[in-house]
């Protein structure tokens, strides 16, 4: 009969599998910090906005207006894009900037929006906007996290192990989010 | 090292190849085009109710885009001061901010709800409640029909 050490291999994959999610782990947490706090910051972009001055534009024609803006802000090329929001808002759009013109002030508000280096391609790898193999790359590091959770329970043995101490980590890390639901759902 | 050196540099070459060939074409989102089709938004807003729960495909600038979830786009139309907002599910499709000013084709589901003042009354102080803010029910002085097309998919000009 063969002689199985499922701890010995318990141990080794739960320590390969942890090398090989290392990189994952640090995306999808810092991501998920990032994400985390949608409501009180944008975590792929800097938003930035600054206001300018022209002219005024009296003319309602499209070249017209964009031939004053244009030339008012020494900008070189034409927008790739123009759109009038309201009768007093033409709106010029280049790549990655928007040029909002109150015709009647002649008030330009320039918006720009530049992604965050590393934490954008973290944020677009964590909420799987890329799509494609990344779903099923994504699905195989969350079965390795779902592996190296219950394997690390039966690493070592003892005092220390699942049947010492680590039980009792266990059951507080198993309350805190049934805890949490049942207030949100029912208590608060 | 000499092999890592290899490695990233076959890398770097892989995506500016791959970035280089995109750039000629059109990014999708979401599910493929299936109409041909096109509905001038234009007619969309003349009369909603014609169009309400058909597939549409539609197409214009996008002139603004979801800045915190990337899960709508405002679609310009064909005559001055028009648009159509693009609603997609969250997560299903995110829309990159990049994309902004770009042209799209877009096709979906053409949605039309009209709300009264009490129902956009007490949507906002559910909002209100939820976000922790304050809402002021008189700044709400009538309802109103909100005309979206529930997106299903997107081809963006990447120039």
């Amino acid at each position: 009969m063969i002689n199985f050490q499922w701890r010995k291999w318990n141990k080794t994959l739960h320590r390969d599998i942890g090398y090989l999610s290392v990189a994952m782990v640090i995306i999808y947490g810092v991501s998920g910090i990032a994400v985390n706090h949608i409501g009180d910051w944008n975590p792929n972009y800097k938003l930035s906005k600054r206001i300018v001055q022209i002219n005024p534009i009296v003319s309602q024609d499209r070249d017209e207006i964009i031939g004053q803006t244009v030339s008012s802000l020494s900008i070189m090329e034409s927008p790739e894009n123009y759109f009038r929001p309201d009768s007093n808002t033409a709106q010029l759009f280049y790549p990655g900037k928007t040029y909002s013109v109150d015709l009647p002030t002649g008030n330009v508000l320039i918006e720009s929006t530049p992604s965050r280096p590393v934490l954008f391609e973290m944020n677009q790898l964590h909420l799987n906007a890329v799509k494609g193999v990344w779903t099923y790359i994504a699905d195989i590091f969350a079965l390795g996290l779902i592996f190296m959770g219950i394997s690390g329970m039966f690493i070592l043995k003892g005092s220390t192990g699942i049947m010492g101490r680590g039980k009792w980590f266990v059951v507080i890390g198993t309350i805190i989010p049934l805890f949490y639901w049942i207030w949100y759902q029912y208590l608060q | 090292m000499k092999t890592i050196s290899i490695i990233l540099i076959a890398i770097a070459l892989t995506f500016n190849t791959v970035d280089a060939g995109a750039k000629k074409e059109k990014r999708k989102y979401g599910k493929a085009i299936t109409l041909k089709e096109k509905t001038k938004i234009s007619d969309i807003i003349a009369n909603p109710e014609k169009f309400n729960g058909k597939r549409l495909l539609v197409e214009g600038p996008i002139v603004d885009v979801c800045k915190e979830r990337g899960c709508w786009i405002k679609i310009g139309g064909d005559k001055e001061f028009e648009s159509l907002r693009f609603k997609v599910e969250d997560g299903v499709i995110v829309f990159p901010l990049e994309i902004k000013g770009k042209s799209t084709v877009a096709e979906g589901v053409l949605s039309v709800k009209t709300y009264s003042k009490e129902d956009l009354i007490k949507s906002g102080e559910e909002h209100a409640k939820k976000e922790g803010t304050e809402f002021d029910p008189s700044t709400i002085t009538e309802g109103k029909t909100v005309i979206q097309l529930k997106g299903e998919g997107a081809l963006v000009e990447i120039q």
